[in-house]
């Protein structure tokens, strides 16, 4: 929070004085030395090279002469490259960064220069360079398919360029798992279903570069549809990778770190970036409904960080405090981006009704500038505000009677319970009056139809108009009684968000203060 | 380096870890911290070292507080805990160069650093060795390589001597002394008293997070065992009941008693009485062959000042 440009500028002055992030030394160090690595290694170019020895020798043996041999062979290299290393390297780095969170002298890192930050973009990069190590080994047997014909440079290239932008994904994806606070057993029950999801997406990705190859890259590359579907992907990917990262950084972070700064005001950013390429597309395509892809993922979003902000501890630790700013407006806009949840709910707060009115301003506008711009039908417009709006009041309904509950009734219990209420509160809702009906053997499609007021999903399953607006009359009442409740907390925390003073000890009792059990000399055997 | 513990209080939750202690060390000198398990030791260390935050009071390394400016005061600050490396695949070089990197040493700075450590710890024979392979003393070594490699001026040492051989034990003693004289301020926790008794100057002891005794060795056995034991043994056995008339008969001299061969009393005044005494009993004809004071040691003022409480 404290001058950035400055930190920045001078890192950049001192280049000469750069030196290779420390985990990345280390994990180099031990992956050269590791058997998994060298073995797999091995391994796979042993299978590479058998391979190609394999299909070589078939082919001498065919009577007809394959023009695209280099591409059928290039093809199988790629395949045999996709399984080696999305397997492979996520695994490792991620069982390894595992094994290290286990250690008792993980906390030695945090009293050295090194930042959570350094050490999860240390593992990354030791991710990344074991993945070009890789890469290398197969260049030389890939780069032979291309004397073989059937396959352009460009093409091996750009499918070469994804392939590795998906392993360093996979690989980020492992490290968040490696990071979160779980059991042992919890990890490897998470890295086994990843497992599972890698064996379909080796396929895909094979089916993919097959499809690329036999339409060629090279042609598609002078087109902007190519690159405009390119640069969507691969933003997307890129922005999903930083979440990743941050959220990694957040969980290895000590307690007393300001964990919330980083990841609020990325999820910001990227919320305002992806508002400003929605409104772009909006206007050059002239279709109002692209504004939805942007809300609603926001919305999606913003209700999972929601269940995470209501859980955050209240006290604020010292180093956190450090950097409250004094000034009243800074402090206001750092309330937002601190850890805490009363500014992490307002935070949200501020964001969902932000997205809701982009979204309804731009769907309204859009209708009244017809036919210039393509929208929702009138009925379906009506229909989808009287929708969003109770379903944002009702989330954040949830969140702050979750929060009540935990801060009224479990105080000394730990946060966590406020966003485990936060989620069962709309599951609550949701299925006890359908498990009545059961027990009552009314229950039918008729029946879950009619409105049940404070479950969320109800309001996508009635029908008509009234069934909608007594959802949002319930949802604002809800909202404003919820508010009611936690006002006083909200004030509470909000006037403790106070820069740190200096600390002084406190005066020594003065001889009138002296309790008076000492002054009779009372107890005093 | 002036080390001050200004109040400092921790709390877990509804459990208070450490309640307003106070106390102070310098370069050069070696305090010992002593409590029983659970006393709040680690907790306290680990704040010195900027590991924990306190959650109210300060400790000041040369006047930097941190409690503000953590960033500053870690760096002065080298911590070794109680448990030591496990890391399966680095050698003791790797993981000392290691440690120095990310220290922020760069190029022959760091190499330097690390060889200089290496020799001083005595680990330079076993630099390619894995850690897994190492005997608890290595490692030992190898823990307190790693916190001096940045040469900070304070050492922190969370039970150093725990499970480590006789021959280890005196090896890390001969290394601490190496350090007082490089005028480093250590505070070191340990449950073998003896060993703190000869290695410390100082000591500390707290008890359910409360502070008991603090301050110099000679000050908190002149404080908390005011009253030394005199032995005398005579050369003949008969003169036992006239040394203990004798004795009876000095005001200065309590509980007169005969132990074994020898007498045993307790001397409540100053060392000068003691002095007297003796000129005393040989003016009135005792053939005196031994004449010693046993003072209390560590583990008495421990066995004392402690109740053997956890929280």
């Amino acid at each position: 929070m404290t001058n950035v440009p400055g930190r920045i500028r001078e890192h950049f002055s001192n280049w000469r004085q750069w030196e290779l992030n420390p985990v990345v030394v280390k994990e180099l160090r031990q992956a050269v030395r590791s058997w998994a690595v060298t073995g797999m290694l091995l391994l796979f170019l042993a299978v590479l090279f058998c391979t190609a020895l394999g299909l070589l020798i078939t082919q001498t043996v065919q009577f007809h002469v394959d023009q695209r041999v280099g591409a059928s062979i290039f093809q199988v290299f790629t395949g045999i490259l996709t399984g080696a290393s999305l397997l492979f390297i996520p695994l490792y780095v991620g069982v390894r960064l595992a094994a290290e969170r286990q250690d008792a002298n993980l906390d030695l890192l945090y009293i050295t220069t090194l930042t959570p930050a350094r050490i999860i973009r240390g593992k990354f990069l030791c991710g990344a360079y074991m993945t070009v190590l890789f890469f290398s080994a197969c260049m030389p047997f890939m780069a032979f398919t291309n004397l073989l014909r059937g396959v352009d440079l460009p093409t091996v290239a750009f499918i070469l360029v994804c392939l590795f932008a998906v392993v360093c994904i996979a690989v980020q994806i492992a490290i968040f798992v490696a990071c979160l606070p779980i059991s042992r057993l919890f990890k490897v029950l998470l890295a086994l279903f990843g497992i599972g999801w890698i064996m379909p997406a080796i396929a895909w990705l094979t089916f993919v570069f097959y499809s690329m190859m036999q339409s060629g890259v090279g042609s598609l590359m002078g087109t902007s549809n190519f690159w405009n579907g390119f640069f969507l992907f691969f933003s997307l990917a890129l922005a999903g990778t930083i979440l990743l990262y941050l959220l990694s950084v957040a969980l290895i972070s000590p307690p007393s770190a300001n964990r919330a700064f980083a990841l609020r005001g990325y999820l910001t950013c990227a919320w305002l970036i992806g508002c400003l390429v929605a409104l772009y597309w909006v206007f050059k395509i002239r279709t109002a409904q692209v504004i939805l892809v942007w809300g609603l993922i926001s919305l999606s979003l913003l209700a999972l960080a929601m269940v995470v902000v209501v859980s955050n501890h209240d006290a604020l630790s010292l180093r956190v405090r450090r950097d409250i700013p004094a000034n009243p407006f800074k402090r206001a806009t750092a309330l937002l981006f601190f850890n805490g949840a009363a500014g992490g709910i307002i935070w949200i707060s501020l964001l969902s009704f932000i997205t809701v009115g982009v979204m309804l301003i731009v769907l309204h506008g859009a209708t009244d500038r017809t036919p210039a711009f393509q929208t929702m039908s009138t009925d379906d417009l009506d229909e989808f505000t009287v929708s969003i709006i109770p379903t944002v009041l009702y989330a954040l309904a949830y969140a702050l009677t979750g929060l009540f509950l935990q801060r009224r009734f479990m105080p000394r219990r730990s946060p966590k319970l406020a966003g485990i209420f936060t989620v069962l509160i709309p599951a609550v809702l949701a299925l006890a009056p359908n498990i009545a009906l059961f027990f009552a053997n009314r229950l039918s499609f008729r029946a879950m139809e009619a409105t049940q007021f404070g479950n969320v999903f109800n309001i996508y399953m009635v029908h008509n108009w009234p069934q909608r607006t007594a959802h949002l009359i319930c949802a604002a009442i809800w909202i404003i009684i919820a508010v009611l409740l936690n006002a006083r907390w909200f004030a509470n925390q909000i006037k403790a968000f106070r820069p740190l003073e200096k600390w002084t000890p406190a005066p020594p009792p003065l001889p009138g203060n002296i309790p008076p059990v000492m002054q009779t000399g009372e107890g005093v055997s | 380096m002036k080390v001050q513990v200004k109040n400092l209080r921790k709390e877990f939750g509804n459990t208070v870890a450490v309640d307003n202690i106070s106390f102070s060390f310098d370069s050069g000198h070696v305090f010992g911290f002593v409590g029983p398990n659970g006393a709040g030791k680690t907790t306290t260390m680990r704040i010195i070292s900027t590991i924990e935050e306190p959650t109210d009071g300060d400790v000041l390394l040369n006047g930097i507080s941190v409690r503000e400016q953590p960033e500053l005061a870690r760096k002065a600050v080298g911590y070794v805990p109680d448990s030591l490396p496990a890391h399966a695949d680095i050698t003791v070089h790797e993981y000392l160069d290691f440690y120095a990197r990310a220290y922020g040493l760069r190029g022959r700075k760091r190499t330097q650093a690390v060889d200089a450590i290496e020799e001083f710890t005595n680990v330079g024979g076993i630099r390619d060795k894995h850690l897994k392979a190492l005997s608890k003393g290595m490692k030992q070594r190898v823990s307190l390589g790693r916190a001096l490699v940045y040469d900070p001026d304070v050492l922190i040492l969370d039970e150093p001597a725990a499970g480590l051989d006789p021959r280890a034990r005196v090896e890390l003693r001969e290394l601490l002394g190496l350090l007082a004289e490089r005028k480093k301020a250590i505070l070191i926790s340990s449950h073998i008293l003896t060993e703190l008794t000869e290695i410390c100057n100082g000591v500390v002891i707290i008890e359910r997070g409360k502070l008991l005794e603090t301050g110099t060795i000679e000050e908190v056995l002149r404080k908390s065992a005011p009253r030394r034991t005199v032995a005398i043994r005579t050369l003949e056995l008969n003169q036992t009941p006239a040394l203990l008339k004798a004795l009876l008969e000095t005001p200065s001299v309590e509980n007169p008693r005969a132990v074994g061969n020898e007498v045993h009393f307790e001397l409540g005044a100053e060392e000068a009485a003691a002095c007297e005494i003796l000129a005393q009993l040989i003016a009135r004809g005792m053939r005196i062959v031994e004449f010693r004071q046993t003072k209390a040691d560590l583990e008495d003022i421990f066995m004392n000042v402690t109740k053997g409480g956890v929280q």
